[in-house]
């Protein structure tokens, strides 16, 4: 163990990849700069730059608002001032398995939208598709620009026991968070001036600039300079910030659902000299919102009339409508086959094994074993609705079986995977806490790129394996070196 | 740009606009409530602010300390600071990737230092003039960056619209509101410290005495407010300004709509410039102040129908 009082503390958890640590308890050599660096800080300054960070999120209103009995308290997303650290090699990896899998999640959109393939060749089931209430008929046989369905993907990762990373989850709708990935390198760089230069970290400002031009070529009219713009639900939403912040970096006009007419099938924006006409909308909205006339006929999110100007081609709108089918959690267990149909090629990143608890043999298998599952619905998110097997009581087991029953094709199960731990600064001390890694993969007509980071979220409470920001998650900086 | 993005420029910078207002109002009266107790009332004050609610005015009573928690930090009361700060910001985080960096930071601090419980305790506790002219200091600092940062172009042309009617506004109402009982008690009119006060409200004591040597009389607060073109608080002043910032909105995608609200101001314009003290006290300040008043109003409705598409 390292000899500094930062350490005392610091118990390695049994049975869980430590990403700073290795088994014979000594520091992996890419944590050695940082934690040399940290050794030669008092607790008092280290305590210092938590306040800064602290400090410099509220006053630049990075915060999101938490809606109490009418009344709003403003909120900073917990931030841990130790970066997670991630090698070039492995880097490496993840990013090519990233692609692989991106690459047949699109093809997977082109296909089950039109010719349904996979459903022919018996690769998918049939009810698997046609059971998902985000398969949205209104995108049957519609073409869109380049064939690419997922221009933003944000792809959790999470490492098993023995550093394995495993796919936990597809979001290919509407992923957010990139601009923590931002803000944390900018909080990171006024707190420890010099370190990331010295540690080789590669860079991430590039990431508005790569989505901007990937917006920019989906432009249905050859125009030298299309309007582009981002559609958000407003400043209630609790990811405003992040809607104003990628607007402001990238330049283009953030407008809300009132701000839009739909005229002839084309979108124009109302302007204080005249309407002017949309040509790709980066939206933040859900499907379901973003028109009354065909989804949810309650909505003023979106604009009456824009899935007519889709349809027509007069609008691009990114990610494409109609993307929950592929990242719901049942059609999650079949996309290492669709790699393997689609590329002929073998997965490389792994998918955690997982049951369907439609079938009624695997739901039997998991009732059985239940304190070793978690059951997640396959269209929640945010960590909402799941049950952690080993952590809950008999009776919440009884209950959530009993909603189990119910409707067994909205839920699934999978193993508990352990989930590697990284150092946090908590209390004056490092303690290792649980981590899992969104890195931001951006789709255009030139193929993906991903930007060497992403977003590490972190279980801030000790013991605790779920990250979600609604469940007490904070995050982390997020370095990838060269 | 955006109507809804002109809108909340507008609407953010007629909020800054009131909560200044108010703060150098309160900070006056409050001073003046320990100069003597006889004769000195909170009641202008409530009147202006909160509407004409006497039921109200009879809870509060004079005690400053419960009216300044009541303006200042009170959630129940609309247009206590707390909450125009809140308007005002919620209003710039809907247009804040169109206001620099700098200018969203400040107005965060503003809120931050306003929401902050200890103010309240300070404000029960500590000398209020002290706490006062800490909240100042954050909406002086917001007008200086907004002068340094922000850029020449239709944002700053509606947020500066929306300051200078927003003043105007305030100064036709304390004049209106302190002229008032001069009917029932024509005395007043010549009570010295009776004026002296709401030139000090408005900030207009020190130019009076440059301007008027004659000693403090009615009719030359009156000309002060309305009519002079070196007072940045009178009327004549504000309306200029909304002349001024109005002109460049016109381009030649909008003729029409430019037109209408042209001819509105300036007409407005004229009727106040070709008035004099004599006129308007012939007319009856009164009557003189609400059609002005309303003029005013009648422009802000037509920006929201012609340039902020909510007709």
């Amino acid at each position: 163990m390292y000899q500094s009082q930062h350490f005392d503390k610091y118990n390695l958890i049994n049975g869980v990849w430590d990403e700073m640590y290795n088994q014979n308890s000594i520091v992996r050599d890419h944590y050695q700069k940082v934690i040399e660096y940290l050794a030669n800080e008092s607790p008092d300054d280290l305590n210092k730059k938590e306040e800064l960070a602290k400090r410099l999120f509220m006053t630049q209103g990075i915060t999101f608002t938490v809606y109490n009995s009418g009344e709003g308290i403003e909120k900073i997303f917990p931030f841990d001032i130790i970066p997670r650290i991630i090698t070039a090699a492995e880097w490496a990896f993840v990013e090519k398995g990233i692609k692989q899998r991106l690459t047949a999640l699109n093809l997977f959109l082109k296909d089950i939208y039109h010719n349904q393939f996979i459903i022919k060749d018996g690769i998918v089931p049939i009810d698997i598709i046609y059971s998902c209430p985000h398969f949205l008929r209104e995108m049957y046989q519609l073409d869109v620009p380049y064939d690419v369905y997922v221009h933003i993907a944000g792809i959790d990762l999470i490492r098993d026991h023995d550093g394995t990373f495993y796919v936990l989850e597809d979001n290919l709708r509407t992923p957010s968070g990139v601009s923590y990935m931002l803000e944390n390198r900018e909080i990171t760089k006024r707190l420890f001036p010099d370190l990331l230069p010295n540690c080789n970290v590669r860079s991430v400002t590039e990431y508005p600039s790569i989505l901007y031009k990937n917006l920019l070529s989906l432009s249905p009219r050859q125009i030298s300079n299309p309007t582009i713009v981002l559609l958000s639900p407003g400043i209630y939403n609790s990811a405003y910030f992040e809607h104003t912040t990628l607007a402001r970096l990238m330049g283009v006009e953030l407008v809300e659902g009132r701000d839009l007419v739909v005229n002839n099938h084309k979108v124009y924006m109302k302007t204080t000299t005249g309407l002017q006409q949309i040509d790709v909308i980066y939206r933040r909205v859900d499907d379901e919102f973003l028109d009354p006339l065909v989804f949810n006929p309650n909505s003023v999110l979106g604009v009456a009339g824009l899935m007519g100007a889709y349809r027509k081609g007069n609008v691009a709108i990114v990610n494409a409508i109609g993307n929950g089918v592929a990242d719901d959690k049942a059609t999650y267990i079949y996309v290492p086959d669709m790699i393997k149909y689609y590329l002929n090629e073998e997965p490389i990143l792994k998918n955690v094994p997982t049951h369907r608890l439609s079938d009624p043999d695997e739901r039997e298998h998991v009732f059985k074993n239940i304190n070793t599952m978690v059951v997640k619905k396959t269209n929640g998110s945010g960590g909402y609705g799941m049950l952690m097997g080993h952590a809950s009581t008999e009776e919440e087991i009884e209950d959530y079986k009993a909603e189990i029953l119910k409707a067994p094709r909205d839920f699934i199960a999978q193993p508990t995977i352990s989930l590697s731990a990284a150092p946090c600064y908590i209390g004056g001390v490092l303690q290792p806490r649980r981590i899992d890694l969104r890195p931001y993969a951006l789709c255009g007509p030139d193929g993906i790129e991903i930007v060497p980071g992403g977003l590490t979220r972190v279980a801030l409470t000790e013991g605790s394996l779920v990250v979600n920001s609604s469940q007490g998650g904070g995050s982390k900086d997020t370095w990838v070196l060269s | 740009m955006l109507s809804r993005v002109a809108a909340s420029f507008y609407w953010l910078s007629r909020y800054i606009e009131r909560s200044d207002g108010i703060l150098r109002m309160l900070k006056i009266n409050y001073n003046s409530s320990q100069d003597s107790t006889e004769g000195f009332t909170w009641a202008p004050v409530i009147r202006v602010f909160s509407g004409l609610d006497e039921e109200l005015e009879a809870k509060l009573g004079n005690d400053s300390r419960t009216i300044l928690r009541y303006m200042v930090t009170d959630k129940s009361n609309q247009n206590s600071i707390l909450n125009i700060i809140t308007f005002a910001r919620e209003n710039a985080r809907s247009v804040q990737e169109h206001i620099p960096k700098d200018l969203w930071q400040c107005l965060n601090e503003y809120y931050h230092t306003v929401k902050d419980p200890k103010l309240d305790i300070r404000l029960q506790r500590e000398d209020p003039i002290t706490v006062l002219d800490v909240i100042i200091k954050q909406v002086m600092l917001y007008y200086g960056t907004a002068e340094i940062t922000m850029e020449r172009g239709q944002g700053r042309s509606f947020m500066n619209i929306g300051k200078y009617l927003e003043r105007a506004i305030q100064s036709i109402d304390i004049l209106d509101i302190k002229y008032k009982p001069t009917n029932t008690n024509p005395t007043l009119l010549t009570d010295i410290t009776y004026w002296k006060h709401l030139l000090l409200s408005i900030g207009g004591y020190e130019l009076y005495l440059k301007t008027y040597r004659d000693g403090l009389e009615a009719q030359n607060v009156i000309e002060q407010i309305i009519l002079n073109n070196d007072f940045p608080r009178s009327v004549i002043y504000s309306v200029n300004n909304i002349q001024r910032y109005f002109d460049r909105l016109k381009n030649n995608s909008n003729v029409n709509d430019y037109r209408e609200i042209s001819f509105q101001i300036g007409k407005l314009q004229s009727n106040i410039k070709y008035s004099s003290v004599k006129s308007i006290t012939n007319q009856g300040l009164h009557q003189f102040l609400t059609l002005i008043k309303d003029d005013l109003y009648k422009i802000g409705n037509s920006l929201n129908e012609y340039y902020f598409a909510n007709s």
